[in-house]
């Protein structure tokens, strides 16, 4: 009998959870440690920030679901690691401390046989002097909470356009180092549509704010794709997108401070410059959760497990843009010094930035951090379930593998909201991080494999999706046939 | 606001009957490239 641990119940975690239990027999315990008792699916959340879902359409409760499945749950946080076990408790094990209850606030010691630490980021606000959602008007759509006190800012401001108000309106990244442009994006366009609906657009001034250095980068390097029967950047395609839609964009931007209705940022030239707003959506730097981890002697071990992020199989050697290569990426998300340890989805720390590193005259680094979207997160997900079971029942290495330089990913960007009057902007990208080797010609991808395509077939889609995955994370019959 | 998306162009974007022969093959498209598998990339560039 083995024991599986699964750190988070996000996308990764309760991917890995839900394939875990389909495949094994009941005599192994899959268990799931994480603070929310709901499941969410997060892709949604831009919907509920222009009020157009509530929140109880993009969440449901998991402990109902994991006692339905015989999968054990525990509302409770991960604080620290021992993969070895101590004097006290022989096997490795993780101390959490309950969130909820009457059991809150103690503190538990969970042994494993496998451990999944499927974390995803810290929403680090605090790396940016006042950026705190709800305060100085600046808001997030990160979590579903965020997301519905955002709407609330916002349609407050509306209502306050149709009585004559002028307003400036700001949506992009919130930190020099921030990854997620992609969600950004969405909130940026979906923002733009509900103010034509609510015919205030006029009244608004939307401005982009990012670390790109170039629009469309999503902290990929940008992608060449093909539209029609074109071939087109993706810079090309979002400033075709924001000049059509009257957005205008400020790039380069190192947000560092937030004050009331002002943001302060540092741009590529070393300037030191701000705008003013009257609603901010920025997202904040994702970092790692800050884990510590000791060995039997209860010596800490911290750098073994984690840098920011968790270690695995990557090549973490420092080197310069031009010498990275896609091999640098894992493979199997096993930590190389604990090889029961895995970290798929966002917990993982990556050998290096996608986008070309970028620092400003006065040394700041602007340039946009690594994004693991949702697909990838499941994909990876399931490729670390996939390597225990086969463990487990006695096969000798990792045979699941996917690296995110073998590994397509489909974004379908929200445009704007409705059943007639949605769009939706679809990319396709393969692979995620660019193999310049083996596409040399076309800036690390695969043509065909890569496209992009606008219009409201993009919104159904995103929809489609959004009741699909809730539907496949509900693990209702057939579940697993829905893909990652 | 400066229009860089034609009339045409934006009809095709919105209308519903092209969109939903449009939306069939989007979804086929990204389930090729999705379900198109995954794998390693050191052994031998695969
Ligand atoms: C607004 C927004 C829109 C997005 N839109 C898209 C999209 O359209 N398409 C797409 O592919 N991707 C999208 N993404 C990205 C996608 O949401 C992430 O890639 C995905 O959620 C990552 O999954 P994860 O499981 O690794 O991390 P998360 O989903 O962040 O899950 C982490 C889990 O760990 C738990 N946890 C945290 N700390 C602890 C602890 N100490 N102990 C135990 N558990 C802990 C959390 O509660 C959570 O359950 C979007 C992201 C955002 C923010």
């Amino acid at each position: 009998m083995s024991k599986i641990v699964i750190l988070g119940a996000g996308i990764s975690g309760h991917v890995a959870a839900a394939h875990l239990r389909r495949k094994l027999s009941k005599e192994h315990e899959v268990l799931v440690v994480s603070p929310n008792s709901n499941y969410q699916w997060i892709p949604s959340n831009i919907w509920v920030g222009i009020g157009r879902m509530k929140s109880d359409q993009i969440l449901f409760p998991l402990a109902p679901l994991y006692k339905k499945k015989n999968i054990s749950f525990k509302q409770a946080l991960v604080t620290t690691f021992h993969p070895e076990g101590d004097a006290e408790t022989k096997s490795a094990y993780v101390k959490i401390k309950y969130v909820t209850g009457e059991e809150k606030g103690k503190i538990e010691n969970i042994t494993y046989d496998y451990l999944i630490n499927a974390t995803g980021p810290k929403l680090a606000f605090d790396m940016t002097e006042g950026l705190n959602p709800g305060t100085n008007k600046a808001y997030s759509v990160c979590t579903y909470s965020h997301a519905e006190h955002a709407w609330h800012a916002l349609d407050d401001l509306i209502q306050q356009m149709k009585q004559g108000k002028k307003a400036k309106i700001l949506i992009g990244t919130g930190h020099a180092k921030s990854t997620c442009q992609g969600a950004a994006f969405e909130y940026i366009l979906n923002v733009e549509q509900e103010l034509r609906r609510h015919n205030v657009r006029d009244q608004a001034e939307v401005i982009w704010i990012a670390n790109e250095f170039q629009l469309g980068d999503f902290g990929m390097d940008g992608v060449l794709l093909s539209y029609g029967d074109n071939i087109m950047k993706s810079s090309e395609m979002v400033e075709m997108v924001f000049e059509d839609r009257g957005i205008k964009w400020i790039l380069g931007a190192g947000v560092n401070k937030i004050e009331d209705g002002i943001a302060h940022y540092e741009t590529l030239d070393g300037e030191y410059k701000s705008e003013t707003y009257d609603f901010a959506m920025l997202i904040p730097a994702f970092s790692g959760h800050g884990f510590k981890a000791f060995d039997k002697n209860n010596e800490d071990i911290t750098e073994k497990l984690f840098k920011g992020f968790m270690l695995v199989d990557a090549d973490y050697t420092a080197k310069p843009y031009e010498e990275w290569s896609v091999q640098d990426w894992p493979e199997t998300y096993q930590n190389p010094s604990y090889k029961n340890i895995f970290a798929p989805g966002i917990a993982f720390a990556p050998p290096h930035a996608i986008s070309k590193p970028r620092v400003s005259k006065n040394g700041t680094s602007i340039s946009p951090a690594p994004p693991r979207t949702g697909m990838p997160s499941g994909i990876t997900a399931k490729l670390v379930a996939d390597n225990i079971i086969d463990t487990i029942n006695g096969k000798k290495g990792l045979h699941h593998k996917g690296s995110l330089g073998n590994m397509g990913a489909a974004c379908i960007a929200s445009a704007g909201y409705g059943m007639t009057k949605g769009s939706g902007v679809s990319i396709t990208t393969y692979p995620i991080v660019p193999d310049y080797n083996k596409y040399p010609d076309t800036q690390g991808r695969k043509l065909g494999k890569t496209f992009g395509e606008i219009g409201l077939a993009g919104h159904w889609l995103k929809l489609a999706l959004h009741y699909a995955f809730i539907y496949k994370a509900k693990m209702k019959p057939f579940w697993w046939l829905i893909p990652e | 606001m400066t229009q860089r998306i034609s009339k045409s162009k934006r009809f095709y974007m919105m209308n519903p009957i092209i969109q939903f022969f449009k939306f069939i093959w989007l979804s086929i498209k990204i389930m090729l490239v999705v379900a198109g598998g995954h794998g390693g990339t050191r052994k031998a560039n695969n």
